[in-house]
């Protein structure tokens, strides 16, 4: 069966720390915006953590929920570009052609998750931060929309060597930025149509949810509610 | 021929042909050759080891070829060289286990940031202003030399001062060895947020002066008093991992997490039940649980006597410690301290915490016996779930008080080091080397950290910034990038494990700089003979080669993997099973302590709110603050980017006309500062919280002259037994000055001010 790229978070394990923030900014050559532009809400963040408080002083709850793109089956994205940048892969992801972008921001408007973003300007890297820059993630320039790709450097890469080691894909034998470095492993990634895989596994769970899944996205991202304890 | 040869030699041509005419080209020939085999797009992956924070994690670094401007041998061209691209945790490593945090994942940006000190520099306007020239690595050290030479010809080296961040290891042991041949007191250690009194307490009741490693992924119950472990404090990554562990890696347990505290940090938004106490209270609650443990008729075993003999009225069954008296003092309920104590006796291993404000406090030693003395009832130490000491090689240092950190507050230390100066005694400094520590920032004002430093006749700095600290420096000698630099540590804590860590450079050196021990050696050199016998080796390699691997296989039981070899490959060496610590250092004679009250500097009348400062989970410390990524990177709990803020309850905000963003005035007896208000559910009415880490004067151009600086108005007040400062015991009034401005985050979330501004 043909792969299918999809993520769990486990919301009991993440921990709000936001090793998967910067992780992503590092891998994908996420530009900072500096104070003012960050003020304007121009900001890039492929994935963030969100979070919410509930209740009043003592009795406060604060939850953490790491958003990136959820990778949606039916993509709202997708159907309103009109120059078929933003489009669906033949592995499930919603990918972006930076050099068909108009930047007509509609994709933005249409995403119900807010995980697309758009270059107000040239990003900058002041010398010689450049020299960290991912030769394997193209640099986005002013006027396209951006956003999580899953790592598809690293899929790509991964798909070339097993390919000529003339063998499948092994579960787990890369992942994305943000799940390497989650301390909690609260985040998997991983062949939605591998029955065997850690993520496909994990997806199955009673506790799995989909972020807005009444709109019928059909995202390929599960989130896993946190449990309560009962002693 | 090979096929990489013949690249170089086309390289040497063309080279050649390019630099015809300017002067002798076969003297500059070296510069256009790569410098080390890499095939291009290619990654290799380096072991190296995180130096973000004192824990201690293994790297991974994705090194590839690139092309870099560099200046070599004085001119600038372009060559090509590994770079670093990317950090991962190293797999193999026992404390982080593949994993890193947001501060460990923003290392490169120390190695690539464009304010790094490229050259070494002597200063030519006065001091502090940052003006300064460009030397030759060879002035620098003559100049170096010759300051230590004469200071010696005086017969003054007891008045040499070295100032340092927390180290571990070879550097440590460079330093003591360096400073001990010279006749000059040992190093002073600047940790701004000193965890002294736990490792003091920790001497005191099971023998071991070194932080804690906790079985978090074994435990069924655990209770914290203010650590922030799953963010800043002591192991956090090694933690965190434990803690994915405990919440869902065993099929049918999960444990209960209870956290106390009196403003919710990102660590106790995850908790399973939140419980705000008075600040300075928690040693009461501790005792309080440990009452009605007692009254269950648990008992502890013999092996941790000497903990529970530490805590007075323990055998009348701890009468003071009802849990109506702890009501009264805490502010917890009685129940909810019955309730908690009855859940910990159902659901073994139960574990205690305590870490970060609490242990800030006049009487912190005492809330840190407390809470020993409840892990010791419940039979923790060394058992399955429970506490545990990470085994310190013998041989991670030859002077073996020198293995772990100290157990003494670095603020005493600081005020030995300080106080002569401000008084002019013939006892002052005459002479100061600094290494990434940071008093002018991280002092509080009654210190008066930078008018002592400029009485001192010569300062020379290491650091890779200018900082507040640097910048009063007459002589900068760059160390490298910790990913440019040789590097060994021995954790103090994270994992059960025997661990000693190893790493090469992962990078060559970007800019003119040169490794401080590197240094310090060719310094040692050329002062002669003794100091040369205590420094023998050429370079800090050797000397790493010489402590780690001469004891091959014999010492370490066979084990193929500690050859320096495979040390080298692997990024260290550390035992497969979890290993036994040495047996306690003999017992230090302590008498049992009682309920001590918290002390406060500020009357309630005057000053309504305790002060609570917290370490950023971006910017630390404020060590971070230079790092663009980590500046952008949201606060977990306020979304706040690039700024500082107060934290404030909403009641009492309404009480005194704040609302989210007004710039308010925090003043204590000390100091006041501004910065927005940040309206928090999530902490008690009469508390205001501030992170740590802006309000730099001097630290880039990223951090310099942002947001505001909690330090500047702490109260000198000192933890009692230690000397440690008690950061926490500050009480400030608020007032409302005007409009401010807060960057917050909003990201996907429609809450706040953010929404109202939206289209």
């Amino acid at each position: 069966m043909a792969i299918k790229w999809g993520m769990v978070i486990d919301l009991d394990r993440c921990t709000g720390c936001e090793a998967c923030v910067v992780a992503c900014r590092a891998e994908n050559n996420i530009p900072t915006a500096g104070a003012d532009q960050a003020a304007r809400e121009r900001a890039i963040h492929w994935i963030r953590v969100e979070r919410y408080w509930e209740g009043e002083f003592p009795d406060v709850r604060l939850r953490f929920r790491p958003v990136l793109c959820q990778q949606c089956e039916a993509a709202p994205c997708e159907a309103v570009c009109p120059t078929y940048a933003s489009h669906h892969t033949s592995e499930g992801l919603n990918a972006q052609i930076y050099n068909r972008c108009i930047g007509t921001r509609y994709c933005g408007n249409a995403c119900p998750y807010t995980v697309r973003f758009f270059n107000f300007y040239n990003p900058v890297w002041e010398k010689p931060f450049h020299l960290q820059l991912n030769p394997d993630v193209s640099i986005r320039e002013v006027g396209v929309m951006e956003k999580c790709t899953f790592c598809i450097q690293r899929i790509q890469a991964a798909e070339i060597q097993a390919e000529a080691e003339n063998r499948e894909l092994k579960d787990g034998e890369f992942t994305t930025a943000c799940a390497q470095s989650c301390p909690p492993k609260a985040l998997v990634f991983g062949d939605l149509n591998d029955p065997a895989s850690e993520a496909a596994r994990l997806s199955r769970s009673n506790r799995g949810t989909k972020l807005l899944g009444e709109l019928g996205t059909k995202p390929a991202v599960t989130y896993l509610e946190p449990e309560s304890w009962e002693g | 021929m090979e096929r990489r040869d013949f690249f170089k030699v086309a390289a040497v041509t063309g080279a050649t042909a390019a630099l015809d005419g300017c002067g002798k080209p076969e003297n500059q020939l070296i510069r256009f050759i790569p410098e080390e085999d890499l095939a291009p797009g290619a990654a290799e992956w380096k072991p190296s080891i995180c130096t973000m924070c004192p824990a201690g994690c293994g790297l991974m670094v994705k090194v590839m070829e690139g092309d870099a401007e560099v200046v070599r041998n004085g001119k600038l061209g372009l060559i090509k060289m590994g770079l670093a691209k990317k950090l991962e945790g190293n797999p193999n490593h026992p404390i982080n286990q593949g994993k890193l945090c947001p501060r460990g994942q923003a290392g490169l940006q120390v190695t690539y940031h464009p304010d790094r000190i490229r050259h070494p520099l002597k200063r030519t306007g006065p001091r502090g202003s940052g003006q300064y020239q460009e030397i030759s690595w060879e002035e620098a050290i003559k100049e170096l030399a010759s300051q230590l030479s004469s200071l010696r010809t005086a017969n003054q080296t007891g008045s040499l001062a070295f100032l340092t961040r927390p180290l571990r290891g070879q550097r440590r042991e460079l330093i003591e060895r360096f400073l001990s041949a010279l006749g000059a007191p040992p190093a002073v250690t600047i940790e701004a947020f000193d965890d002294a009194v736990l490792r003091r307490a920790d001497l005191l009741s099971f023998g071991h002066a070194q932080l804690p490693t906790y079985d978090l992924a074994r435990s069924n119950y655990v209770v914290v008093f203010g650590a922030d472990f799953l963010g800043t404090w002591n192991s956090p990554v090694a933690q965190s991992v434990a803690y994915g562990e405990m919440r869902q890696g065993r099929p049918g347990v999960r444990s209960k997490f209870v956290m106390i505290e009196s403003r919710m940090s990102q660590t106790g938004a995850n908790a399973d039940e939140w419980i705000p106490a008075r600040p300075g209270t928690e040693g009461v609650l501790a005792l309080g649980l440990a009452h009605v443990l007692l009254q269950e008729l648990i008992r502890p075993s013999a092996d941790t006597a000497r903990a529970i003999a530490l805590i007075q009225g323990w055998a009348e069954g701890l009468q003071d410690y009802t849990p109506q008296a702890v009501e009264k003092g805490t502010g917890v309920p009685a129940a909810t301290v019955i309730r908690i104590a009855h859940e910990m006796i159902s659901h073994q291993p139960a574990l205690a915490i305590i870490g970060g404000a609490p242990l800030a406090q006049t009487n912190s030693l005492f809330a840190a016996f407390a809470v020993n003395a409840l892990n010791a009832l419940l039979g923790n130490v060394g058992k399955r779930g429970g506490i545990f000491f990470t085994p310190q090689p013998a041989q991670a240092s030859r002077q073996n008080s020198l293995s772990t950190a100290s157990d003494q507050g670095s603020l005493a230390a600081l005020h030995r080091f300080l106080d002569p100066l401000l008084q002019s005694s013939p006892a002052a400094a005459k002479a100061l080397l600094t290494y990434d520590a940071n008093p002018v920032f991280a002092g509080p004002p009654g210190l008066r950290v930078r008018e002592a430093l400029e009485n001192i006749p010569f300062i020379a700095s290491f650091d890779s910034f200018i900082d507040e600290t640097s910048i009063l420096a007459d002589l900068v000698l760059p160390d490298h990038s910790p990913l440019e630099s040789w590097l060994d540590d021995t954790p103090e804590s994270g994992t059960a494990s025997t661990t000693i860590s190893l790493a090469l450079p992962a990078v060559r050196p970007l800019h003119n700089t040169r490794a401080m021990p590197d240094v310090l050696l060719d310094v040692a050199h050329q002062l002669g003979a003794n100091l040369h016998a205590a420094l023998p080796w050429k370079t800090f390699d050797e000397m790493l080669h010489d402590a780690y691997g001469g004891l091959d296989n014999a010492k370490r039981a066979g084990d193929p993997n500690a050859d320096w070899d495979k040390m080298k490959e692997q990024g260290g060496w550390w035992s497969t099973e979890p290993q036994k610590p040495a047996a306690p250092a003999h017992p230090i004679s302590q008498s049992a302590v009682s309920l001590a009250q918290p002390e406060f500097d500020g009357d309630e009348k005057d000053f309504p709110f305790h002060f609570l400062p917290f370490a950023s989970q971006m910017l630390l410390d404020g060590s971070l603050a230079h790092l663009p990524w980590m500046q952008e990177t949201p606060d977990p709990t306020s979304t706040a980017m690039w700024s500082s803020w107060v934290e404030i309850n909403p009641k009492a905000a309404e009480r005194l006309g704040i609302k989210q963003g007004d710039l308010v005035e925090v003043a204590s007896q000390h100091g006041k500062l501004q910065a927005p208000a940040l309206i928090s559910p999530g902490i008690a009415p009469d508390v205001v919280a501030m992170p740590v880490g802006q309000g730099h004067e001097n630290f880039t151009r990223y951090a310099s002259g942002r947001g505001a600086n909690p330090f500047s108005i702490l109260a000198p007040m000192v933890v009692n037994e230690t000397g440690s400062l008690a950061w926490a015991a500050t009480r400030v009034k608020i007032t409302r000055v005007g409009k401010g401005k807060l960057i917050l985050f909003a990201g996907g979330m429609h809450e706040g001010p953010q929404e109202t501004e939206r289209r």
